[in-house]
């Protein structure tokens, strides 16, 4: 099968569900952890942060999404996925011991390891988009060193829809990490920040120089988040942002995912903010 | 190497197919019993009559990029066995216009970048294909103005020219070459009467289309602006959703990937035509779609006349004029390009 693989990327490798933990208060969200039926197959999967993969179900079909788990984090796969259309449906019903799979993986990933080597990060997500971005934290955690100051910026609208609780507390008590995670609004047993992501950036965003943001979350948050942003010094080209769009086939034959000339299965789905400025306004 | 150039008697050719159907499969344009034209296999080359006077309705494209293929079957009954489909057939296509051989060549090379599609090319692979150069356009063909015939200059591996009471044969590639050799017999040398009357054939043909369509036009307008809001969306309106335009055009391939499952636990992988054209193809589970129906058209239209020109060097058009003929709205490209040329 391995061998298959690298000829026709349209074979899955077989994969086994290890664990399903349910991420969020309203069970739409859950976290899959897959291992690889095949050694050969584990062996030869090495992803970049940011990228994604296809998730294959026999008889339903497939589906693209950013891969959560980090390239230092050995011997799983982990997605978080959230329950929108067939597929996903299909996904949420399957239990621990199942088998799907998996192609992959995809797209090309953040800079992680060129143009962000050596900068101060600044992660900021709202919503179920944290997945690829608590990747690039743990891999940029597991390089400490590669890196400078890294701040996160993470919100939801309760304290029940945020992604990876427990870790979200561990890293919490770190020093080499400033972390900010805020709800929406006030909450019972709730003792964070209160407030929308963008006026938490207002307040905590790092100075621009010598720095790089990733900014996952919904249109609406990043629309707010970028002005102040700006005030303080930061451009387009220091933006990182990934898009999704449909996809069918993740090699860049199918034609569903492209934006004018750029196909976001191939040429992203990571894009600076000023790369996505020139596209066609059709994402 | 000078590429060999020598005639062919028209009685000649029944006899020639014979020889080259024994090795390979045959495919000719026939005119079936409702009267249409199709690249059709032919398994009884004598009981068939080829009809070399009309445009077949569909391009190649079917043969090597079906409507519908299974592109792997699946088994999970003991583990999660996906297996890959290829289907190899050595075909000898006859008769083949020059749009459609240009369709090919596209196909060939967006199917090999950035990754090989296996399933192309497995259908692809050991194919010789014949054209028949238009001497007469037909009315709905614009390929003078996309670059892509009346005549082929390239990528054949022979190309007929009727002169008549015979062809003027000339070798392109190798597979042509070998033919000649092969089956020396039925051909004969070619005087350079024959080769100064196809010169002039090619030169009239040129002159008997009829229709303009300002291709180039559009391309260098597209490349340097923004297309008026209200093309968009005034053709869009017409636009009935039916997916005709990109079924017949030669050189749109995009596809949808689906699952038929058989049994509870084997089935199929299936790989079908879609249309960008089409409400659905960017709808996103959970609703959204970042392409409204005001703009229905514009991934088509800019991504031949536009993007691939920016990719390429050249429009994916092949001015074939099919979608001209089954546009129903009245919004093929040639609508468009006027639009755009007028604005």
């Amino acid at each position: 099968m391995s061998i298959q693989s690298e000829i026709n990327p349209y074979l899955p490798y077989p994969v086994i569900i290890d664990d399903i933990i349910v991420e969020s208060e309203d069970g739409n969200l859950k976290t899959f952890k897959f291992v690889f039926e095949n050694k050969a197959d584990e062996e030869k999967w090495q992803h970049v942060a940011g990228q994604f993969a296809m998730l294959s179900i026999a008889g339903q079909g497939e589906i693209p999404i950013g891969i959560a788990s980090s390239p230092s984090e050995k011997g799983y796969l982990l997605f978080t996925v959230n329950r929108a259309g067939k597929v996903t449906t299909a996904l949420h019903q399957m239990k621990i011991g199942d088998r799907m799979g998996i192609r992959g993986p995809m797209g090309n990933g953040f800079p992680i390891d060129t143009e962000l080597k050596g900068k101060n990060i600044v992660i900021i997500s709202g919503g179920f988009a944290f997945t690829t971005l608590r990747a690039t934290l743990l891999y940029m955690l597991a390089n400490r060193s590669d890196y400078g100051n890294i701040t996160v910026i993470y919100g939801s609208r309760t304290p029940g829809m945020l992604l990876y609780r427990d870790e979200l507390a561990e890293w919490a008590k770190r020093d080499d990490l400033d972390i900010h995670i805020t709800v929406d609004a006030e909450a019972e047993g709730w003792n964070g920040l209160v407030g929308f992501v963008p006026t938490i950036a207002a307040d905590v965003a790092p100075p621009a120089d010598n720095a790089a943001a990733l900014i996952c979350g919904p249109p609406i948050m990043i629309k707010f988040t970028m002005p102040p942003l700006e005030k303080i010094g930061w451009n387009d080209d220091q933006v990182y942002l990934s898009l999704e769009n449909r996809m069918k086939c993740g090699v860049g034959h199918c034609l569903h995912c492209n934006v004018g000339p750029t196909l976001v299965c191939k040429d992203g789905p990571v894009f600076t903010r000023s790369q996505v400025k020139d596209l066609p306004l059709e994402y | 190497m000078k590429e060999t150039t020598v005639i062919l008697a028209k009685d000649n050719l029944q006899g020639l197919l014979r020889k080259l159907g024994r090795d390979k499969s045959l495919v000719a344009p026939v005119t079936n019993q409702w009267g249409d034209t199709l690249y059709t296999e032919i398994t009884d080359i004598d009981g068939t009559e080829l009809d070399l006077s009309k445009q077949p309705q569909a391009s190649l494209k079917g043969f090597f990029f079906p409507q519908q293929e299974v592109i792997q079957t699946y088994d999970t009954t003991a583990g999660y066995e996906f297996t890959p489909q290829r289907h190899i057939q050595p075909t000898l296509f006859f008769g083949v216009r020059s749009c459609d051989l240009h369709a090919v060549l596209y196909m060939d090379m967006i199917f090999s970048s950035p990754e090989r599609d296996d399933a192309y090319f497995a259908r692809r692979q050991d194919t010789t294909i014949i054209t028949l150069a238009c001497t007469t356009p037909f009315a709905n063909c614009f390929c003078n103005a996309t670059g892509s015939g009346p005549f082929m200059e390239y990528g054949y591996d022979l190309q007929l020219t009727d002169l008549g009471d015979r062809f003027l044969v000339e070798a392109g590639r190798q597979q042509g070459e070998q033919i000649l050799q092969a089956w020396g017999h039925f051909f004969e040398p070619a005087t350079e009467e024959d080769v100064q009357l196809q010169y002039q054939l090619s030169l009239e043909a040129g002159g008997r289309f009829q229709r303009k369509v300002e291709v180039e036009h559009a391309c260098r307008i597209l490349a340097s602006g923004e297309v008026d809001e209200q093309i968009w969306q005034q053709l869009s309106a017409r636009c009935a959703d039916c997916g005709g335009c990109a079924y017949v055009c030669p050189t749109c391939t995009c596809f949808n990937i689906r699952d038929a499952q058989q049994e509870p636990s084997k089935g199929e992988r299936i790989r079908s035509w879609d249309a960008c054209t089409f409400s659905g193809f960017t709808r996103m589970a959970g609703g959204h779609n970042p392409i409204n129906s005001d703009h229905a058209l514009q991934r088509r239209f800019l991504h031949k006349l536009k993007y691939d020109v920016e990719k390429h060097g050249k429009p994916s058009c092949v001015g074939c004029g099919r979608c001209v003929d089954i546009c129903f709205g009245h919004v093929d490209i040639t609508t468009f390009i006027e639009a755009v040329v007028e604005d």
